[in-house]
């Protein structure tokens, strides 16, 4: 049986055509295969960005509590020493008052004007005026300017000054050294700390 | 101040609630600070209220439980209630007046100022702006907080209000300027529990470095509401205006404070106004916020957030109601989203930041800011609007451009409106989630935006549902 051009023009065609549906389907699939390696190249660099990121901000907060809790304890620890070389400082203090000579002229006016400032506070001259134990004697000498003034039998527990009550007993003025102390404590404290180093700058 | 400080008086006419009516007082002096002192020696700070006639009344903050006329007596200090301030009290934790209450003895002052604050020279003031962010998208993005600005949020009961305080007290910051910035957070009436919250979240997280707590206790005398926040803006104006600091403010619950105020007046036996608060509330309010602000001259800027639960979500309350009047805005937590547990439940639509323009833009946030939060509002209540009719109609009777309203609804509260508790988005990342939000919308609906900025920023995204 000879050839049969037909058959075999017919079989070219389809060999053509296959071959180039074939060679178009590969470009297309190799087209479609970079797009969607340069997308996943896409969101795998947004992924990874996003890794980063998440990363660095949590390496931030890590840093930050490790640092914002070590300054902290540092910062607290060295409140409580100053506080307790305050502390030593008013002990310090407190006992040297009280042992100081009491006997001079100076500590005359000091009590005369405690008790002066306390008949002003109270408003009148009738009062009742208690003292340390130790300053009675003091004591006395200094009411004589204070006509209305009398001294208690009764001694106050504290390293000086006075304490005075109106007559009817409805006002009292606390003129001790310690309330003294006490109420200006916070800015002797502010001044004793300034001596170590610590401490605000302003005024 | 009375002639000289330091005067004890004995005779005690009346306790009635909290103030103690003390006689035959030759000077005190209104606002005075006393001592009143039982007679076992306790001791509790009060404040004169009113003085005359020789008597004069006294406001206990610590209450007047236990208190009896005979041998309790009461010490005019002859200063009004003063609060040490240095750098110090950074990283310190207070109670509601202002006494340490966290082991550690007082702070070492640089000076000891008025609670009361001084008043603030209104030629002197400078207008708000800058930007301060929170890390909170639906804050930074939408209802953005601007230095100086006081801007309340009003919450309900139950709702999520102290865990968004505390996480804005743990996020917030000034982006960039390497400007120093601190919190100062007031609790006010708070559970003992919160208040533990409050303070464990600082301290983890390392903010309570830069941060000053004043803790009121829902068990502490109420009448200390009235100092708590006095006291921490007294301290906020020191670190701001004296130190320099950008300081963001957060007071939670100023209804305990109004509370409390309630209750004073009702002891004086004055005139009830609307729900029995006195009919000062809003002059007493505007005492407290504003003390926010900047000052010319000054590098520091004082910013307050108050946090207010509305009693039965009601915003035409007294309190919510004289708030809106005084501060610049108001951050509206909702009761639905907070239900169906979106995380902060801020809703948008009842929101407002006034003067969020100034603090926004180029320069200080980014050029499209304003423009992309316009359009995710204009966009979401379409988008509560579709929800509506679909209540109604069903999805099917919903257009295709109805269907990605909805879809953007949902993108809107589920990836830029809801976040994580211990989240803290950067601005960029908030206008990011901005723009995805609105980019499930077709361009042509992009009405509000520059069409440069949508070429810049816009990235379609598939319809939704």
């Amino acid at each position: 049986m000879g050839p049969n051009p037909q058959l075999e023009a017919t079989i070219d065609k389809i060999l053509a055509q296959s071959e180039a549906d074939l060679l178009s389907g590969l470009r297309r699939a190799h087209a479609e295969a970079e797009e969607m390696l340069s997308g996943s190249r896409q969101a795998m660099e947004d992924e990874y960005d996003r890794i980063l990121d998440d990363g660095k901000k949590e390496a931030d907060k890590v840093s930050r509590q490790i640092i914002g809790g070590a300054d902290l304890r540092a910062r607290n620890r060295l409140l409580l020493l100053a506080q307790e070389s305050i502390a030593r400082v008013f002990d310090e203090a407190a006992a040297r008052v009280r042992a100081a000579d009491r006997s001079g002229p100076e500590y005359a006016a000091l009590l005369e004007a405690l008790v002066k400032e306390s008949v002003e506070a109270l408003g009148t001259d009738g009062v009742t005026v208690r003292a340390a134990g130790q300053d009675r004697e003091a004591a006395g000498a200094a009411l004589e300017k204070f006509p209305g003034a009398e001294l208690s039998p009764d001694p106050v527990d504290c390293l000086g000054g006075v304490r005075a009550e109106s007559k009817d007993g409805s006002m009292s003025y606390d003129n001790t050294i310690d309330s003294r102390i006490e109420r200006m404590k916070p800015l002797i404290r502010k001044e004793i700390a300034a001596k170590f180093g610590m401490g605000g700058g302003g005024g | 101040m009375s002639g000289r400080g330091g005067v004890q008086y004995s005779r005690i006419a009346e306790i009635k609630g909290p103030l103690v009516v003390v006689d035959e007082v030759e000077s005190a002096a209104f606002d005075e600070l006393v001592e009143i002192q039982t007679s076992e020696g306790e001791k509790r700070l009060g404040k004169v209220l009113e003085v005359g006639n020789g008597k004069a009344i006294v406001q206990v903050f610590e209450g007047t439980t236990g208190l009896s006329v005979s041998g309790t007596s009461a010490k005019f200090v002859g200063k009004v209630m003063e609060m040490p301030v240095s750098e110090q009290v950074l990283g310190r934790v207070f109670d509601g007046l202002g006494r340490p209450k966290d082991g550690l003895p007082d702070p070492i002052a640089d000076r000891f100022v008025d609670i009361n604050g001084e008043p603030m020279n209104p030629e002197q003031r400078e207008y708000p702006r800058d930007f301060i962010q929170t890390g909170v998208s639906v804050i930074d993005g939408m209802l953005t907080l601007v230095r100086g600005q006081k801007l309340p949020i009003f919450s309900g009961s139950g709702m999520s209000h102290n865990i968004l305080a505390a996480q804005i007290a743990r996020q917030a910051s000034v982006v960039g300027s390497g400007e120093e910035f601190a919190v100062v957070f007031a609790a006010i009436g708070v559970q003992y529990s919160e208040s533990e919250y409050f303070r464990r979240s600082l301290e983890e997280s390392g903010a309570l470095k830069r941060s000053v707590l004043f803790l009121n206790l829902a068990d502490d005398p109420a009448i200390e509401r009235i100092i708590t926040p006095r006291v921490a803006l007294t301290v906020a104006e020191y670190l701001a205006y004296d130190l320099g600091m950008h300081v963001l403010v957060i007071l939670t619950d100023m209804t305990n404070y109004a509370e409390a105020l309630r209750e004073i007046s009702a002891a004086r036996e004055e005139v009830p106004g609307r729900k029995g608060y006195p009919g000062y509330l809003y002059t007493d309010l505007s005492t407290v916020y504003e003390r926010a602000g900047r000052l010319r001259g000054r590098p520091g800027s004082v910013t307050q957030m108050p946090i207010l639960s509305m009693p039965s979500d009601d915003i035409t309350h007294p309190i919510p109601d004289l708030t809106g009047y005084i501060t610049e805005g108001q951050i509206v937590l909702g009761r639905d989203l907070f239900r169906q547990g979106t995380y902060p439940p801020v809703n948008i639509l009842m929101s407002l930041s006034r003067i969020m323009k100034d603090g926004i833009g180029e320069g200080r946030t980014r050029a499209d800011h304003q423009e992309v939060s316009n359009q995710n509002y204009d966009a979401y209540s379409r988008a509560q609007e579709v929800r509506a009719l679909a209540g109604i109609v069903g999805k099917a009777g919903l257009t295709g451009l109805d269907l990605q309203y909805m879809g953007f609804g949902d993108d809107f509260e589920g990836g830029f409106l809801s976040q994580a508790v211990d989240e803290n988005r950067t601005i960029e990342e908030t206008l990011a989630l901005q723009w995805r939000a609105v980019s499930n919308l077709p361009k042509a609906e992009l009405t509000k935006i520059k069409d440069k900025f949508v070429e810049q920023h816009y990235k379609e995204r598939r319809a939704q549902g």
